[in-house]
C-alpha cells in the first residue's frame, strides 16, 4: 500500500507527538520518582532526630 | 440516524485532532477548580508536586472527555455545538479515541497516586468512570435528570485538588464540590433552552426536550434559589474572607435577577433562530425571546469563574502575607 503525502505528513506528526508524550511521561516518573525519595529522606532525618519510627512522624 | 463521517482507512488525523479530543475549554475550567482546591486547602505540598498534581488533573479530565466523544460520535454528529468533534467528523476513528483515553486515563490516575497520595488517585479514577461511564452510557439518555446527576463529574476536581494536598477530603471541598454541582442544571438548562432543537434530534431527553420550556424556565429558578445560598456559604462558614463574601453575594443577586428575568420569559418557546437557518456559526445568535436564557448561561459561567478566582486570591494573599 503506498501512502498519500498528506497521510505520510500526518503519521510523521503523530509520531513526533507520541516521542514527546513518552519523552514528557519518563520525566514525570523521574521526577516524581526523586520527590519521593526526597520526602522519605526528610521524614527518616526528622525521625532520627525525634527518636521516633517514620511512621510516628508521618 | 446520522452517522459521523466516515473515518479514512488510513488515518490522517493530526495532533490537533487528538488535542481537541481532550476538551480543553472544559480542561481548563477543571484546571481552574482543582488549583483552587490545591491552594485553599493549604496542606505541605511544593509547587512541583502541586503542579503535577494539577496536570494529571487534568489530563484525567481531558481522558474522560475523550472517552466521551468516542462514546458519542453518532449524537454529536446530529448537534451543531458537537459535529466538528474529532469523531462525529470522521478526523479520529472511534476505537482510536477510545484507546487514546483509556490510556491518558490509566497514566493520570497511576501518576497522581504516586505523586501525591492515592485519594487524589481513587477520586481522579472516579471521576473519569463516573463521567465515561455512568453520565455518558447509562444517564445522558435515559433520564430529564441527566445533567444535575452527571454534573457531579465535573464538581470533583477542587475536591481532588484538596486531596492531592492534605492526603483528606473534609467538609470544606465538599461545599466547593456542592456550589459546581448545584450551578450546573441551571447554568446546562439555559443553555438548553435556546438548542433543544438539536437535544430533540439526537435523542437526548434534555429538560426542555422532557419537559417542556415552561418546566425547564421555573425549574433553573429552582435550582438558582438553592445555588445562590450554597455559593454564598464559604463566605459564612470561613473558607473565604470579605472578597468572596462581597463577589458571592453581588453576583449571587445577579444570578437569580437573570433566573427570575428567565422564568418570566418565553425563552425556549419557540425554536431559535439559529436551528431555523441551521448554521452553525449562529448557534449564539439567539431569538430576542431566547436572550434571557442566553444572558444567564454567559452569566454563569462567569459568576463560577469569579466565586472561584475570590477563593484562589484571597488564599494566595493570606500565604504570601504570613
Amino acid at each position: 500500500m503506498r501512502l498519500t503525502p498528506e497521510q505520510l505528513e500526518a503519521r510523521k506528526r503523530r509520531n513526533l507527538a507520541i516521542a514527546g508524550g513518552l519523552v514528557a511521561f519518563i520525566v514525570l516518573v523521574f521526577t516524581i520518582t526523586v520527590l519521593n525519595l526526597k520526602r522519605n529522606i526528610d521524614d527518616r532525618v526528622e525521625a532520627e532526630a525525634a527518636g521516633r519510627t517514620v511512621e510516628a512522624v508521618r | 440516524m446520522t452517522e459521523p463521517a466516515a473515518a479514512p482507512a488510513i488515518s490522517t488525523a493530526q495532533p490537533e485532532d487528538f488535542f481537541q479530543l481532550l476538551k480543553p475549554r472544559v480542561m481548563s475550567l477543571v484546571i481552574f477548580t482543582a488549583v483552587t482546591g490545591l491552594v485553599v486547602a493549604d496542606g505541605e505540598i511544593g509547587w512541583l508536586s502541586a503542579a503535577i498534581a494539577v496536570l494529571c488533573i487534568a489530563v484525567g479530565a481531558g481522558a474522560a472527555g475523550a472517552l466521551n466523544m468516542a462514546l458519542e460520535g453518532e449524537t454529536d454528529a446530529l448537534m451543531r455545538r458537537t459535529r466538528g468533534r474529532p469523531v462525529a467528523a470522521g478526523r479520529v476513528r472511534k476505537n482510536d479515541a477510545m484507546a487514546f483515553g483509556a490510556i491518558l486515563s490509566v497514566f493520570a490516575v497511576m501518576l497522581l497516586g504516586m505523586s501525591t497520595n492515592w485519594l487524589a488517585g481513587g477520586l481522579l479514577a472516579l471521576t473519569i468512570l463516573y463521567y465515561a461511564v455512568f453520565y455518558t452510557l447509562l444517564l445522558k439518555r435515559r433520564t430529564p435528570q441527566n445533567i444535575v446527576i452527571g454534573g457531579a463529574a465535573g464538581a470533583f476536581p477542587p475536591v481532588i485538588g484538596w486531596a492531592a494536598a492534605t492526603g483528606e477530603a473534609p467538609w470544606q471541598p465538599w461545599l466547593l464540590f456542592l456550589i459546581v454541582f448545584l450551578w450546573t442544571p441551571p447554568h446546562s438548562w439555559a443553555l438548553a433552552l435556546y438548542s433543544a432543537g438539536d437535544y430533540a434530534r439526537a435523542g437526548i431527553p434534555m429538560m426542555p426536550v422532557a419537559r417542556g420550556a415552561k418546566s425547564t424556565r421555573l425549574q433553573i429558578l429552582l435550582y438558582s434559589l438553592v445555588f445562590v445560598p450554597v455559593a454564598v456559604a464559604p463566605g459564612l462558614a470561613g473558607l473565604g474572607g470579605p472578597v468572596y463574601l462581597a463577589v458571592s453575594v453581588a453576583g449571587g443577586v445577579a444570578f437569580l435577577a437573570l433566573a427570575v428575568r428567565l422564568w418570566r420569559s418565553r425563552a425556549g418557546d419557540q425554536p431559535d433562530k439559529a436551528e431555523a437557518v441551521g448554521r452553525e456559526a449562529a448557534l449564539y445568535d439567539v431569538r430576542v425571546e431566547a436572550k434571557p436564557a442566553r444572558n444567564l448561561f454567559a452569566f454563569s459561567i462567569l459568576y463560577l469563574m469569579a466565586l472561584f478566582a475570590a477563593l484562589l486570591v484571597e488564599s494566595l494573599t493570606r500565604t504570601v502575607s504570613l
